[in-house]
């Protein structure tokens, strides 16, 4: 009699591989095979996850269509398998997966298109962030400013593209009617991605804002930070873009 | 700080009919606020820290008794209970304090791959004594009682040694847990492995059994059999309402959930679909009195 551990072992090895070897050997065929049984278990499994990945993913099926979008999933999914019960975490790497198909090479915005998708979808289930109360700033003495660190909004997520993905993302909303055509010879995309209250907000960055936000989201106090927005852009206002991003919620919080 | 009903109390669920909470609903819901005993949260669509879900439930927390039910613990796997997950459903049952708290007999993960689905044990006594083991270990870390859901299913193994309903209340004995008894998938697998589902009922303490739960099914041609599948994705079909009636007899006043997870409908129509189990439950406490 196998042990529980074979049992559960050979079942999922049939369930992704398709390896027959040692489940069948178990089931019962009443009326039908054992193989016949497993499958419909393999069809739940990729049908279950194939439709978790087209909820967090439904600009790129839509960009490359329902069929040929399964068919991606499949194979993702017998690449990356699921390793949480929490299908909220199933899908992380499906833009490094894009990235490594042949097809890509054609649609080269899709793993983009993809990352920006994967941060709607963490940034819609981060937690809360409470509102900056500056008056911590008061108390701080002018000459340590430059040691303060700004913290970003759990939800805060910072995506740059050499495409419009944008763009590409607004036109193909499902409420999206206005003019369909996008342009991949415009402008790259720096975006902030931000939830208010139930809202994900995708919001374009100049690219001062989006070096510094992303000095901040990697650890850096605020002297260095500042440092390095004025070195990718020289007219970058400080005062205006601090003001925004405390009023909007981007910035939830400073360590002194 | 926890969240707990309007009466600043644990709301217990009603011996009532209510229904699956889904995310198309939310709103209708919020605003409508319609006359239902109960909502029953996949406990994992909460697992989010913050955001729409939680607003939501916050906010239907407010209005109805909450029960929550969870799908991807795999309380019969093998593998190690995931700390994570069980961290994010202790995080949930504190804010929330639902009225009940369900998992289902099945496993779902080897080897830390995991299936999201609900996959058929081995009716056996290694099988009994580690899945007794693990309710505990999850009720120790609760710190409460939990239902346990007989599944649907769509294989048997040769090796099993026990009928699934006395390894049901086996389980429910060994642990000190309560049963969750979804009559629709007794009838789908009495139907897939040719045993009485009548028997079946009446095999169950009703002394244990804290849940029912009611949902659709759908019919699989596999060669020459039909396989019914359990896919909630339509009304409760008519032999599964007939079960219920039987069920109604042994089983009185146990909450009664209508589940619809598939091809979602509209709120009013499974609104209309726990009405109906309402008018079931109605009738048997009257022969009953």
């Amino acid at each position: 009699m196998p042990s529980l551990r074979e049992v559960q072992d050979g079942f999922l090895n049939h369930l992704m591989d398709g390896d027959r070897s040692r489940a069948a050997d178990w089931i019962m065929a009443d009326g039908l095979t054992p193989a016949g049984r497993m499958q419909i278990y393999r069809n739940n499994l990729f049908t279950s996850l194939c439709d978790a990945l087209a909820a967090v993913y439904p600009v790129v099926q839509r960009l490359v269509g329902v069929d040929f979008f399964r068919q991606t999933a499949r194979a993702y999914v017998g690449q990356h398998p699921s390793r949480s019960g929490n299908l909220h975490d199933f899908g992380e790497a499906f833009a490094l997966f894009l990235d490594q198909q042949s097809f890509t090479q054609t649609l080269s915005y899709l793993p983009d298109v993809a990352r920006l998708e994967w941060a709607w979808h963490e940034s819609y289930h981060a937690a809360e962030g409470g509102p900056l109360d500056l008056s911590t700033l008061a108390a701080v003495p002018v000459e340590a400013y430059e040691s303060i660190r700004f913290m970003l909004a759990p939800s805060a997520r910072l995506v740059d593209s050499a495409y419009p993905v944008l763009r590409i993302w607004q036109v193909n909303q499902q409420d999206y009617s206005g003019d369909p055509e996008v342009s991949l010879d415009q402008e790259p995309s720096r975006l902030l991605i931000l939830r208010q209250g139930k809202q994900v907000l995708l919001q374009e960055l100049d690219q001062g804002t989006f070096v510094w936000l992303q000095a901040l989201a990697d650890g850096q106090p605020l002297g260095a930070s500042l440092v390095r927005a004025v070195a990718a852009q020289p007219d970058f206002d400080f005062h205006t873009v601090l003001h925004k991003h405390v009023h909007q919620g981007t910035l939830t919080e400073i360590q002194t | 700080m926890p969240t707990v009903g309007q009466n600043g109390l644990i709301d217990p669920i009603p011996a009532r009919a209510g229904i699956g909470l889904r995310g198309p609903h939310y709103e209708a819901l919020l605003e409508r606020r319609p006359n239902t005993g109960w909502l029953e949260a996949h406990s994992e669509n909460f697992f989010g820290q913050g955001g729409a879900p939680h607003q939501y439930l916050e906010a239907l927390r407010a209005e109805y008794p909450l029960s929550l039910h969870g799908v991807g613990l795999s309380l019969g796997s093998v593998d190690e209970l995931d700390p994570r997950h069980l961290h994010r459903l202790d995080d949930l049952v504190r804010r929330y304090q639902p009225g009940l708290l369900s998992e289902h007999l099945s496993w779902s993960s080897a080897g830390g791959i995991h299936s999201n689905d609900l996959l058929p044990l081995p009716y056996t006594e290694e099988a009994l004594a580690h899945f007794a083991g693990r309710v505990r270990q999850v009720q120790d870390r609760l710190g409460r009682r939990i239902l346990v859901e007989n599944p649907s299913s769509y294989l048997r193994y040769r090796h099993s040694t026990i009928d699934e309903w006395e390894f049901l209340v086996a389980v429910a004995e060994l642990s000190d847990c309560g049963l969750l008894l979804d009559i629709n998938n007794v009838y789908v697998s009495a139907v897939n492995h040719g045993y009485d589902a009548l028997n079946y009922l009446a095999s169950i303490p009703a002394d244990r059994v804290g849940e029912i739960h009611l949902a659709g099914h759908a019919a699989n041609r596999c060669g020459d059999r039909t396989i019914l599948i359990d896919d909630h994705g339509g009304p409760v079909a008519e032999p599964v309402w007939a079960l219920f009636k039987h069920a109604l007899a042994r089983f009185s006043n146990i909450p009664t959930l209508i589940e619809w997870d598939s091809n979602i409908p509209t709120l009013d129509l499974l609104l209309n679909e726990a009405d109906k189990a309402q008018r079931f439950m109605e009738r048997a406490d009257a022969i009953a009195a």
